[in-house]
C-alpha cells in the first residue's frame, strides 16, 4: 500500500485507509463486491423451465395417483385397464431401439435441466456503477440494443442500424447508402462510445462496429 | 420474482434433471450391456412376468404408489407456487417498537410517491415501482423509462440521492436494497407519458 502511494504523490499517502475515499461511482468501478452483486442481481432466473417442469411434474404425480387409487380399488377409469400396461413393458426387451431411444432423451432432458441450473447465463441487463451501495442498477440489454441502434441510425448518413449488447462487448452493424462512407465507421464507433461511457457500466464494453454499403444512394 | 425465486428454481432444477439423467443414464447402460454383472441382462424384458403380478399379490402396493404420487404432486405444486409468488408488500409497518402502536402504510401509497417524483424529472417518461419482502424490510425494484437523450449520470445521481432518500426518510427505513432498471425510450413517445 505505502508503495502505491508513494508513487501516487503526497496528497494520495496522507489517505491512510486502502482505498481513498473518492466519488461514490468512480469507486464502485473498481471494487469486486458491487460486481458480483450486480451479476447476481441481474442473473436469469429460470423460473420458465422451473415453472414447466414443476407443472409436467405435478400433472403427471396427479395422474399417477389417479391410476394407482383406481388401481387399487380395482376400478379401472380409462378404458385401458392397468393391468394391461405391463404388458408392452413384457414384451419390450432393454435392447431395443424404442427403449434406448426413450432412455437416451430421458437422459438429454436431464442434462438440460441440471445444465440450466448450474449455468449462470447471460445476465439480462448490463450492470451500471451506483453511487449507493444499496441500489443495484442496471439497463436491460433489450432495452440498451435498441437504444444504441436508434443513436447509430442518428448519426448523418447512416440508414439502419443493429446492435447486441452483452457485459463485455458491444456490436453495432450499421447500414449506409453514402458512396463515400471515409469517417463513417469512427463516427458511429465514438457515439457509440461515448453513449456507453455516459452510462458508466461496471464493465466498459468493448465497441465493434460494421459498416455496409447498401447500392442505391 | 427474486433471488430467492431464483435458488428455488434453480435447485429445482438441478434435483430434477440428476433424477433423469441418473435413471436414463442407467437404463441406457443396461440397453447397451454396460454392466451386466450390475444392472441384467440387455436382452431381458422390462418386466418380467413374476413382476407383473406382483401388485396382484400385494395389497400393499397400489397405496403405496398412490401415496407416493400424491406426494410427488403435492412436492411439484408447492415447487409451483414457490416459483411463481409475486412476494410483493402490500402494507408496510412503519412504528418498530410495537408498544408505541402499530401504523400501518398501504404500499401502493409508498411507491406511487416515488413514481409519481420520478416521473416529474425531466428526461424520465415512465417510472414503476414494487416493494417486496418482509413489511419491516422490504425491498424496492424500481424501474424507470427514460429519454434517449437523458443525461444518465444525472438521473441516476438525482434518483440515488432525492428520490430514494424521500422513499427511506418517509418508511423510516435506513436502506431499502433496491434493484434499479433503466430502460430507454425515443423522445418523441413523449405524450404517451
Amino acid at each position: 500500500m505505502t508503495g502505491i502511494a508513494s508513487r501516487q504523490g503526497d496528497t494520495q499517502a496522507l489517505s491512510p485507509a486502502p482505498g481513498p475515499p473518492r466519488a461514490g461511482r468512480a469507486d464502485a468501478w473498481s471494487r469486486r463486491g458491487p460486481r458480483r452483486k450486480a451479476r447476481r442481481v441481474f442473473r436469469p432466473r429460470r423460473t420458465i423451465p422451473g415453472v414447466l417442469v414443476a407443472a409436467v411434474l405435478a400433472a403427471a404425480g396427479i395422474l399417477g395417483a389417479i391410476q394407482a387409487v383406481s388401481a387399487a380399488l380395482d376400478r379401472p377409469l380409462w378404458k385401458l385397464p392397468h393391468r394391461d400396461f405391463a404388458g408392452p413393458l413384457q414384451h419390450t426387451h432393454w435392447n431395443d431401439t424404442a427403449t434406448l431411444a426413450v432412455a437416451a432423451a430421458v437422459a438429454f432432458i436431464g442434462l438440460v435441466l441440471v445444465l440450466a441450473g448450474l449455468i449462470p447465463g447471460r445476465p439480462r441487463a448490463i450492470p451500471l456503477a451506483s453511487g449507493d451501495e444499496s441500489v443495484v442498477t442496471g439497463v436491460p440489454r433489450r432495452s440498451l440494443r435498441r437504444s444504441l441502434a436508434r443513436l447509430a441510425e442518428d448519426v448523418e448518413g447512416i440508414d439502419r442500424a443493429r446492435a447486441k449488447a452483452r457485459m463485455r462487448s458491444v456490436k453495432e452493424r450499421a447500414t449506409t447508402r453514402l458512396r463515400d462512407t471515409a469517417g463513417l465507421r469512427e463516427d458511429v464507433h465514438s457515439a457509440v462510445q461515448d453513449r456507453l461511457a455516459a452510462l458508466d457500466p461496471l464493465w466498459l464494453p468493448r465497441v465493434k462496429v460494421r459498416l455496409r454499403r447498401k447500392a442505391g444512394g | 420474482m427474486t433471488r430467492h425465486t431464483a435458488r428455488i428454481s434453480r435447485a429445482g432444477l438441478i434435483l430434477i434433471g440428476l433424477i433423469l439423467l441418473a435413471g436414463g443414464g442407467t437404463a441406457l447402460a443396461r440397453g447397451l450391456d454396460a454392466f451386466p454383472a450390475v444392472l441384467g441382462r440387455a436382452g431381458a424384458a422390462l418386466l418380467s412376468h413374476a413382476q407383473t403380478r406382483y401388485p396382484a399379490g400385494h395389497a400393499w402396493v397400489w397405496p403405496a404408489a398412490a401415496a407416493a404420487a400424491a406426494v410427488i404432486a403435492l412436492l411439484a405444486l408447492w415447487w409451483l407456487a414457490a416459483q411463481t409468488r409475486a412476494n410483493t408488500v402490500r402494507r408496510l409497518s412503519l412504528e418498530p417498537d410495537r408498544t408505541h402502536g402499530v401504523t400501518v402504510l398501504p404500499a401502493d401509497a409508498a411507491t406511487g410517491v416515488i413514481t409519481d417524483e420520478l416521473e416529474s424529472y425531466p428526461g424520465i417518461q415512465r417510472a414503476s415501482a414494487t416493494l417486496q419482502g418482509s413489511p419491516a424490510a422490504p425491498r424496492l425494484q424500481l424501474s424507470v423509462t427514460v429519454e434517449d437523450h437523458a443525461d444518465p449520470a444525472i438521473l441516476r445521481t438525482r434518483i440515488e440521492a432525492e428520490a430514494l432518500a424521500h422513499l427511506r426518510t418517509a418508511l423510516e427505513l435506513d436502506t431499502i436494497p433496491t434493484v434499479l432498471r433503466i430502460r430507454f425510450s425515443p423522445a418523441h413517445h413523449r405524450h404517451l407519458a
